[in-house]
């Protein structure tokens, strides 16, 4: 079977799911089995149908799981949305169409991704400039303690999503030209192989650049995100893994200093080691969070089945209860994935985490395949992004490490997120489109002399 | 709580069964696509030498480290090979320090030797400076930039 093909098939089941899935929010909510989840299957599938379209046309080689996975994500994301509140679900399908757009522009415009090396530094200003973006006065604004949003009127934009590609494509390609200077001259010293002193260089500017967003952004997530997808970057650059552990190393007595210094970090700290101290103010979110996936079992409450508002209270909001009766504040974004627990258990959460390892295994497979260094660390760095992302929004609401508002890839409600990874999907499946027709190219070859 | 409750209560495992089925596919179908393309790659042209065999006679290099080689990758020296960045060349480097053309292996009367093609950055043969041509012994490590080559005659 032909990727393509494979790829249509895999399209089948995906949209079965969101046609189930919808079907079960329409009956909790409507007490009513109508064709209406079958109507948003059916667009769902046409969406994806065109997408495809535009992957059969354009890059007929690339890898036929990444995007049927992704459709997936998103249809978990817009079945848990519309279960919240189908307002949010109808902008998050507008986003969902816009992203594909976008998809579909990178892939058509693009078309070869390796002029990106040739502006690298043009674009690693701009993800500077849009990471600082939110702490200009004036268009800047606050969530939960951190800036990560600017405030057009009523249109809110997180730069951090895009301008975690900007930079994962500048350190690629920063790398895939340093990296032998990185190397020479090493000592080893107890087994580890130690880089000179100079060489630290970059790691030291890198490791200063995610302290200053840990303390100007307040972010510790977003922080964690760049410098853990620079060190892997530079891991498979370099292959030295003493890099990582000093890496860390590094990052680690850092963060410890800030949350012992700077009161904000101190306090996320606080609630993450012990959210129960102060259930009814700071670690509200976090308890909540705990009880609600607690509550959801092995198999879940069932879709639509999660108490998300006290009913009672709302919409007035009563003094008694923080966060206006919200059971479970911001369901739709950092907690989204604490309501899929809720509603589909253990074996549903453990499905989303598969997935994304899936989505994981496929990039760096897409690296493996990659015959030159820009498309390899390019792969490796968006597939580490995309991931980590993945672990550090579901290591905070299961307090794994601290709670920090990022979004669940492709799941969460949020326009730039969206779109910010459709750009990296598109990417990956040209570097995979690449890497696997030359793939075939020499396989056919080979059989051509040898058959 | 009402009549559409079994349904519902179906509906959620079955989209737990279909949502586990299509993640067995997926993850089936990678796993063979995995197998298939661990065939050998052919990434130089040259053709990978299957392990030796005691009555195996062609020499060849064996890659020790770098220059976006596979540690161990063995290359045949059989009608001689050019190594370097270029295209061009029989055994490709992705290696800064390697010339377009940097050396030349080639054999004369039964013996193989290693020839520094006027390269940018020298090479190395056992840490010694190559001036020009030198003969190759069992054993010896032809050094460009970052990458190391083991040569060996083969045979028995």
């Amino acid at each position: 079977m032909s990727a393509r093909n494979r790829e249509l098939l895999a399209l089948i089941p995906v949209a079965l799911l969101v046609t189930a899935g919808f079907a079960a929010v329409l009956i909790v909510e409507s007490n009513q089995l109508g064709n209406l989840s079958v109507l948003y299957g059916v667009y769902f599938l046409a969406l994806c149908l065109i997408t495809h379209l535009v992957i059969r046309r354009r890059l007929p080689d690339a890898d036929p799981f990444l995007f049927p996975l992704v459709a997936l994500l998103a249809a978990f994301g817009m079945v848990m949305i519309y279960r919240i509140d189908d307002g949010l679900a109808r902008d998050q399908a507008n986003w969902f169409v816009l992203g594909l757009v976008l998809f579909a522009a990178t892939i058509v415009f693009l078309r070869d991704y390796e002029v990106l090396e040739r502006y690298r530094y043009v674009i690693a200003t701009v993800g500077i400039g849009l990471l600082l973006l939110p702490r200009l006065p004036g268009i800047g604004a606050q969530t939960n303690d951190a800036y990560l949003s600017i405030q057009f009127g009523s249109l809110s934009f997180q730069p951090t999503e895009l301008a975690k590609i900007c930079i994962i494509v500048f350190l690629a390609s920063y790398l895939r030209e340093k990296r032998e200077v990185l190397v020479v001259g090493a000592r080893r010293i107890a087994g580890i192989t130690f880089p000179p002193l100079k060489h630290l260089g970059p790691l030291l500017v890198v490791w200063g650049a995610s302290m200053v967003m840990l303390v100007f952004i307040r972010d510790l997530g977003s922080s964690l995100m760049f410098f853990a997808a620079f060190l892997a970057l530079l891991y498979v650059a370099t292959a030295r893994i003493s890099f990582v552990i000093i890496g860390m190393t590094m990052f680690v007595v850092g963060a410890w200093f800030f949350a012992n210094t700077v009161g904000h970090v101190q306090e996320r700290f606080d609630i993450w080691l012990d959210p129960f101290d102060k259930a009814d103010s700071a670690g509200y979110q976090i308890a909540q969070s705990m009880f609600a996936q607690a509550d959801g079992g092995l198999t879940g409450r069932g879709l639509g089945e999660a108490l998300l508002q006290l009913p009672a209270v709302s919409p007035a909001c009563a003094a008694d209860f923080p966060n206006c009766g919200a059971i479970l504040p911001a369901p739709h974004t950092d907690f989204i994935y604490a309501v899929i627990v809720n509603e589909l258990g253990l074996f549903g959460a453990a499905a989303v985490v598969m997935i994304y390892g899936m989505i994981a295994a496929r990039g760096f497979k897409t690296a493996i395949i990659a015959d030159d260094g820009f498309s390899k660390l390019l792969a490796t760095g968006l597939t580490t992004v995309l991931a980590l992302q993945a672990f550090v929004i579901i290591g905070g609401v299961t307090r794994v490490i601290p709670l920090t508002g990022v979004t669940l890839p492709f799941i969460s409600y949020g326009g730039s997120s969206i779109i910010a990874n459709f750009v990296i999907l598109a990417l990956l499946l040209m570097i995979s489109d690449k890497a696997r027709r030359r793939v075939r190219e020499q396989n056919e070859a080979y059989e051509a002399e040898y058959a | 709580m009402n009549d559409l409750e079994p349904i519902a209560v179906a509906l959620k495992f079955g989209f737990l069964a279909v949502l586990y089925l299509f993640l067995l596919w997926v993850m089936r179908m990678a796993l063979r696509d995995l197998r298939a393309t661990a065939s050998p790659g052919l990434d130089t042209g040259y053709h990978e030498l299957p392990p030796p065999r005691a009555d195996s006679e062609d020499a060849f290099l064996e890659v020790l480290a770098g220059g976006g080689l596979t540690e161990g990758e063995r290359f045949d020296l059989f009608g001689g090979v050019s190594i370097g960045r270029s295209p061009d060349a029989d055994i490709r480097l992705d290696d800064k320090y390697a010339s377009g053309i940097h050396v030349r292996l080639f054999s004369r009367g039964g013996l193989h030797y290693v020839e520094d093609m006027n390269s940018t950055n020298g090479t190395l043969l056992n840490s010694e400076p190559l001036h020009g041509e030198a003969e190759l012994a069992h054993g010896d490590v032809v050094r460009i930039g970052d990458t190391e080559l083991r040569f060996d005659p083969g045979g028995s």
